[in-house]
């Protein structure tokens, strides 16, 4: 062959090659600018905030949601990234809890209902649209008036204009509106009150204010009312340093660990201890407040003894907790939860209501004025009646609009089979529950952040719902279903959409420049005038005169507990909630009761061995964990682990038991996996909550460091937390999980142990009844043990001290996750999903990892880079409190700070230079970033 | 001298004698053989297969756990590194020791070393989480201008057990030149070509043999170090960590005594079929086989006395994460495989001092096997248990068990033999010069 042709054939090879190798469709994407920006306020790669209301639970706190615009299947739109409380909102000021941060899981939920559904008949479900819905429910509405039948509209909690809206379409279209279903909805304290104060409402509980807080069964920190709320006011109640908590309850809880002190009491023993309280009151004449004659003559009396024995509290123990009010200035006494859900719940709630008169709480912490909006909700034996009715076919047609009750009352009301006698059953809801299910028309709910509307959760206060993405599905809001039904009785209605008719409805009671601003903040607080609380006497001494002969419930019990992750079971269909590990048990997926070590130890039950829970009207088979702290015969269960969590009503108040005695526990000698992600419920000495109990003996503290330290210029980001304010609440994992597109990866992963969250609630039982709970994360050592031990520099130390972890050099040799004393880094065993349209939550400024690499917290690395690039714009440095990550922004009770350790001025320095800081296995040599602030009750030794 | 002298004829008859003996064993091969053949190769196709299938899933198949990082994949390095220093020991040390009864053992040695080499590097690959990236571990100038960690002990193994390999090659190859021409010779076609090449052009000639003496003893001295060197720097992989149980400086030593311990109990236990297969007894003689019982019960003491001063480390120390970790190595989860170790480690070669035992094949063949077994526990028992309970107690957990990664340990067994295997049948498994030279 000749050179020439040689290199004519070479040529023409080579360039067909590069031709058909470049397959330009699918290797190039279009970037076209704007011409006409579709809103004005968007930039791409800037978030957008909206200012709403989480509907997770019905405390109604502001949420701010971060919008980014994003592009999928060729349709640009914005869609929701992360959750964030509104700074300065009066329910939870910028804060907000786990289930609030991971509501937004419920949003992009791949199971929500994306069509109305009819149920055909066979019983299955049909897709149909939106008209054939409306004319099939007006027809059914008709036929039943007709045939004079009762039409029902029965809903969760509502509050705001929605609620005034579902008044309006009842009142047109002849349905009856039925209490608002709510499992907790406080009967037995409304009820006591109605009975001592004429006032049928839930006040507002002003813990910050209070210097000693004896809170007995409430879970202030996990469902209580408002959860979020309680926790912001008890963080600046603890940073007063005379302030004194105790609590009191019949099991454990979270928010019993986190008490100065915690008592255990037998269940339904709290009106002896009341009556202890309050007749030692009485006695020493503290308070200038004299109950009447007449009242104190029906005060059940009791000597101590019978107290101490009936309640099980010690003579001490009784006379410490009384004692601390006379050294208090502003005491503060809730009782609830727990403790109002038994058959004494309302001699429970009197008696706490007599000497919340009394000490002239109600005149101060203890606000009416601005009650809580618990108005509609109604109580169990509302259920009954509603019940009984259905049962009685004189129901024709029924709503049930964002509530499942089915459920969450007692069994004995049979409320699954009698609703099925309604003619004709329609479900509002977003995803399908139990209730739902049974439901013959089917009408898919916008979520909140995709709708208008507005919410009223207490007295005074009016909190924003605005949409903040196009919906998802064909869904509506509820209140744009309700004037489409009304548009069809109606042709004049002034008003073509629930928007509309809010915005007129705002217009009329605020005025405009009002509701702008409205808009803008998301809430408006109006002053509200002072009630004055008189005590009824004639009331009060027709409950004290036929007081219930008070007895407690007999032991082995077994007790329903609120649960921080599902509240009253709700929140458990979201997956986020099933991944983070409920912070006593660190179990995440599945079932299961909590049973008390010494009860374990005699019925030999372990870990994972089933049992079989029996009582009149439930038979349950669940595996076993053994919880520390948890009282003899006690056994404690989580709402949705049960076919019920009420077992039986109080007639009086109307309030539901979540109590049921007597019960028998059989080991089946079945064994279940449960994955219990903590591998030591102790400590083992090893001071990682350095405690002089928690530490068995000093370790090797000398060490001389062979490499030239790190210079940092500018920067060096660090973290302080707090473990006196510290609840151990989650939120921060969640907020971490949704910040950092952290992927959930279900059972079968995690009973292997491979859960991926960045940061973790670590908790230690100590045996002498407490529990420590220590927040874990990347530690972002100054020396980290992972940085030498990478073969390819994937783990780096950065300028500005962070440990920085390279997920595209990463090859995969877990070599660091070895050497890492705090096991902080999480190897990704297989590329993670996200189920459609889950994809849409993922954070556009973090990248989603692959399989065979190694990810960890990054303290929020992408959140510096944006506060760097502003800076620089700016030609300053970043101030303080510029970066906040997704943990310290979520921490309702600003337990983490973040910032620059290097300027002497920042938060983060102050607290790193307090004297109770310490610093996890601070003798290794790690010289950890993040600075943890022991107890204050815990001595100061490392 | 002439060479019709009859005491030449009877040597040189000898020395066809032997030549015949070596190289009957590369002739046809038998049923036993091929049915061996075929299920190590089957096994090493599960290796194939498995892998495959881990690469395509991800690392998850392999059953492996947070905290426990490692698992039977660098269980299984380690194990592999260490069975490959006995051959190093063998060929290089006591060929510049004299010893008499190396040349029984020293061809097949070296191929052990270099096939379990092989297999050995494979690990670190099968374990990494993106094995499509190995190259980035290896430093090669790159526009990116990235470097790899000089600090990381992962990079000082590539370096080690690379040299290693490439000694051992070299030492194994030169060392079988000279038989490769007499294989030359014996052989006609094609066969004939590849063993022309093979060889080198060898022509035994007195000036050949000069220098090829030189080079030998050049790289058998260039051996010895690393037979000391490799299995340290592996070592290092976990006592340059903080790890409580890894981090002690009596790794070192205490890992090359393992090594040449688990590598000898590997010679033996080839050794032994193969001189039956092959009918090799008049050349491998009991003598040499208790020569070499005796180096397998001197590095059980010396492992055994590593044990005992590491118990002893732990408990002096005070440090409580030490203690934790070596309490629980004896009573723990992983008891049962702890257990097996000290009685196959410790306590059977014991027995080895009985010299009726030390001459007794078959006893000396089980031995090999508990060995064997117990010195992969032993890797395993460090590695696991020690990241199963390390400092945090809320991470304490222990891995769990998959088919995929079983499969892959088996078929690296599966693997090694067949290699092996084929060994025998392509090359003399004694040096036929090395036999002929001792009937001078």
């Amino acid at each position: 062959m000749h050179r020439r042709d040689f290199l004519k054939i070479m040529g023409v090879a080579s360039s067909s090659t590069l031709m058909t190798s470049c397959d330009l469709e699918k290797q190039s994407e279009k970037l076209i600018p704007y011409l006409l920006p579709p809103e004005e306020e968007i930039i791409p790669g800037q978030s957008i905030y909206y200012n709403t209301t989480c509907t997770e639970c019905p405390a109604c706190c502001g949420v701010s949601v971060k919008d980014r615009e994003k592009v999928y299947n060729n349709m640009r739109g914005r869609y929701p990234v992360k959750l964030e409380g509104i700074p300065g909102h009066p329910v939870n000021d910028g804060t907000l809890c786990i289930r609030g941060q991971a509501s937004l899981t419920r949003l992009y939920h791949p199971d929500r209902i994306k069509k109305p559904k009819l149920r055909d008949s066979k019983g299955n479900f049909i897709d149909i649209d939106w008209s054939n819905a409306y004319s099939q429910i007006l027809d059914a509405l008709r036929e039943s008036n007709n045939g004079g039948y009762k039409n029902i509209y029965l809903s969760g909690r509502t509050t705001g204009s929605l609620s005034d809206l579902i008044d309006d379409f009842c009142k047109r279209t002849g349905i009856e509106r039925a209490a608002e279903f709510e499992v907790y909805s406080h009967s037995a304290i409304k009820e006591a009150n109605g009975i001592l104060f004429s006032k049928r409402e839930i006040p507002l509980y002003q813990i910050d204010k209070a210097d000693y807080l004896l809170t007995i069964g409430a879970d202030i920190l996990e469902t209580f009312i408002s959860p979020v709320s309680n926790a912001v006011r008890l963080s600046h109640a603890k940073r007063k340093s005379d302030f004194k908590w105790f609590h009191i309850e019949p099991h454990v809880s979270l928010t019993g660990f986190q008490a100065c002190e915690k008592f255990t009491i037998n269940p339904g023993t709290e009106v002896y201890l009341l009556d202890f309280l309050l007749k030692n009151m009485l006695n020493m004449k503290l308070y200038k407040k004299r109950l009447p004659e007449e009242v104190v003559k029906y005060i059940p009396d009791f000597s101590q003894e019978e107290v101490s024995s009936k309640t099980g509290l010690k003579l001490a123990s009784l006379y410490q907790i009384a004692d601390q009010f006379k050294k208090a200035k502003m005491p503060l006494l809730i009782a609830g939860g727990i403790s109002t859900r038994h058959s004494y719940g309302l001699e429970t709630a009197v008696l706490t209501g007599l000497i919340q008169w009394i000490t002239g709480m109600t005149d101060s912490v203890i606000d009416f004025s601005r009650a809580e909006n618990y108005s509609g909700v109604g109580t169990m034996v509302q259920m009954e009646k509603l019940s009984n009715r259905l049962s009685n076919n004189e129901i024709g047609v029924i709503f049930i609009a964002r509530t499942d009750p089915s459920k969450s009352i007692p069994v004995s009301y049979f409320f699954k089979e009698n609703i099925k006698k309604a003619k004709l059953r329609i479900g509002l809801s977003d995803l399908l529950t139990g209730t739902i299910k049974e439901c013959d028309i089917i009408l898919p709910l916008s979520h909140t952040f995709e709708s208008w509307g507005d919410a009223n959760p207490r007295s005074g206060l009016k909190t924003l719902i605005q949409p903040a993405l196009e919906p998802l599905f064909k869904t509506l809001s509820e209140g744009d279903i309700l004037l489409h039904l009304l548009k069809g009785d109606l042709k004049d209605l002034p008003f073509r959409n629930f928007q509309e008719y809010l915005f007129k409805k705002w217009n009329e009671n605020y005025g405009k420049a009002l509701t702008e601003e409205f808009l803008k903040k998301g809430y408006y607080e109006e002053s509200v005038p002072k009630k004055e609380i008189r005590l009824d006497n004639k009331s009060a001494v027709a409950f004290l005169k036929n007081i219930k002969t008070l007895d407690r419930i007999a032991k082995p019990v077994l007790v329903v507990t609120p649960s921080i992750r599902s509240f009253d079971g709700r929140s458990s269909v979201l997956p986020l909630l099933n991944e983070i590990p409920d912070p006593l048990t660190t179990i995440s997926y599945g079932q299961w009761v909590s049973v008390p070590p010494k009860t374990a130890k005699s019925l030999m039950l372990s870990d994972g061995d089933e049992v079989e829970i029996s009582a009149p009207g439930l038979s349950a088979r669940l595996p076993v964990k053994v919880q520390p702290g948890l009282p003899e015969d006690t056994f404690a269960i989580h709402p949705e682990m049960l076919s019920t969590q009420v077992f039986q009503a109080d007639k009086r108040s109307g309030e539901g038991v979540c109590y049921l005695d007597k019960i028998k526990i059989i080991k089946t000698g079945a064994s279940v996996s449960i994955p219990v992600l903590s591998g030591s419920m102790s400590q083992k000495g090893r001071g990682i909550v350095p405690n002089p109990v928690n530490k068995k003996r000093e370790y090797d503290r000398g060490w001389n460091n062979m490499y030239p330290e790190h210079k940092h210029k500018d920067y060096r980001w660090a973290m302080a937390v707090d473990l006196e304010l510290c609840i151990a609440c989650s939120a921060c994992v969640a907020a971490c999980y949704i910040e950092n597109n952290v992927p959930v990866v279900g059972k079968r992963h995690h009973l292997m142990g491979l859960e991926m969250s960045w940061l973790r609630v670590e908790p230690f039982f100590n045996g002498h009844g407490k529990c420590n709970f220590v927040l874990m994360l990347c530690q972002h050592c100054d020396y980290a043990p992972c940085e030498p031990v990478c073969p390819v520099f994937a783990s780096y130390h950065n300028p500005e001290g962070l440990n920085i972890q390279l997920y595209n050099r990463c090859v995969g040799t877990r070599y660091c996750s070895n050497n890492c004393p705090y096991k902080v880094r999480r190897f990704n065993w297989f590329d993670s999903q996200w189920p459609e349209p889950l994809d849409r939550m993922l954070n556009p400024d973090i990248s989603v990892r692959t399989k065979g690499v190694m990810e960890k917290c990054t303290f929020c690395v992408q959140r510096i880079r944006e506060a760097h690039d502003t800076a620089k714009d700016e030609s300053r440095k970043i101030r303080d409190q510029e970066v906040v990550t997704a943990c310290a922004q979520t921490c309702p009770t600003n337990a983490i700070v973040f910032g620059n350790i290097l300027d002497k001025k920042s938060q983060v320095y102050k607290l790193a230079h307090s004297e109770r800081v310490y610093r996890i296995f601070e003798p290794l040599g790690t010289e950890p970033s993040v600075y943890y602030l022991r107890k204050k009750g815990d001595k100061n030794e490392s | 001298m002439s060479p019709e002298a009859p005491g030449h004829i009877e040597i040189r008859e000898q020395r066809d004698q032997v030549e015949k003996d070596i190289l009957t064993s590369m002739k046809k091969p038998s049923l036993l053989f091929l049915a061996c053949l075929g299920f190590t190769v089957a096994l090493a196709t599960v290796l194939l297969a498995c892998w495959g299938y881990q690469i395509k899933t991800g690392l998850i198949v392999s059953g492996k756990n947070h905290p426990v990082g490692w698992y039977m994949y660098i269980t299984s390095f380690v194990f592999w590194v260490g069975i490959a220093h006995s051959g190093t020991l063998i060929s290089a040390i006591l060929y510049l020791l004299r010893a008499g009864f190396r040349k029984s053992f020293n061809r097949s040695a070296e191929a052990m070393t270099v096939f379990s080499l092989m297999v050995a590097g494979m690990f670190p690959l099968i374990h990494l989480g993106r094995i499509w990236l190995f190259y980035w571990l290896m430093p090669y100038p790159n526009q990116r201008q990235i470097w790899v960690n000089f600090r990381s002990p992962l990079i000082w193994d590539v370096f080690a057990v690379g040299t290693y390999f490439t000694v051992s090659l070299i030492f194994f190859y030169v060392g079988m030149i000279p038989d490769l021409a007499i294989v030359r010779r014996c052989s006609d076609g094609f066969k004939k070509r590849i063993y022309s090449v093979l060889s080198l052009g060898w022509l035994g000639t007195p000036s050949q043999w000069r220098h090829y003496n030189q080079l030998y003893l050049l790289l058998a001295s260039l051996a010895t170090p690393l037979v000391l060197s490799v299995h340290s720097v592996v070592s290092w992989d976990f006592a340059m960590s903080i790890v409580p149980g890894w981090h002690t400086t009596i790794f070192a030593p205490y890992f090359v005594a393992g090594a040449i311990f688990s590598g000898t109990a590997m010679v033996i236990l080839l050794v032994i079929p193969m001189r039956r297969m092959l009918s090799l007894e008049k050349y491998i003689s009991v003598d040499d086989f208790e020569n070499i019982a005796k180096i397998l019960l001197f590095t059980s003491l010396i492992v055994t006395y590593s044990y005992i001063v590491e118990f002893c480390l732990a408990f002096y120390s005070g440090n409580i994460f030490e203690e934790t970790v070596y309490k629980y190595r004896v009573l723990g989860d992983f008891k049962i495989m702890f257990w097996i170790m000290i009685f196959g480690n410790s306590i059977l070669p014991l027995t080895l001092f009985i010299r009726k035992l030390r001459r007794n094949l078959p006893y000396l063949f089980v031995t090999s096997i508990f060995v064997i077994i117990g010195m992969w526990f032993e890797r395993f028992v460090i590695i696991v248990t020690s990241l199963a309970r390390d400092f945090d107690p809320y991470n304490w957990g222990i891995p769990n068990l998959s088919i995929i990664a079983i499969g892959i340990v088996l078929g690296s067994f599966g693997l090694f033999f067949m290699m092996f295997l084929l060994f025998v049948k392509l090359f003399p498994v004694l040096s036929i010069t090395e036999l002929k030279e001792k009937l001078e």
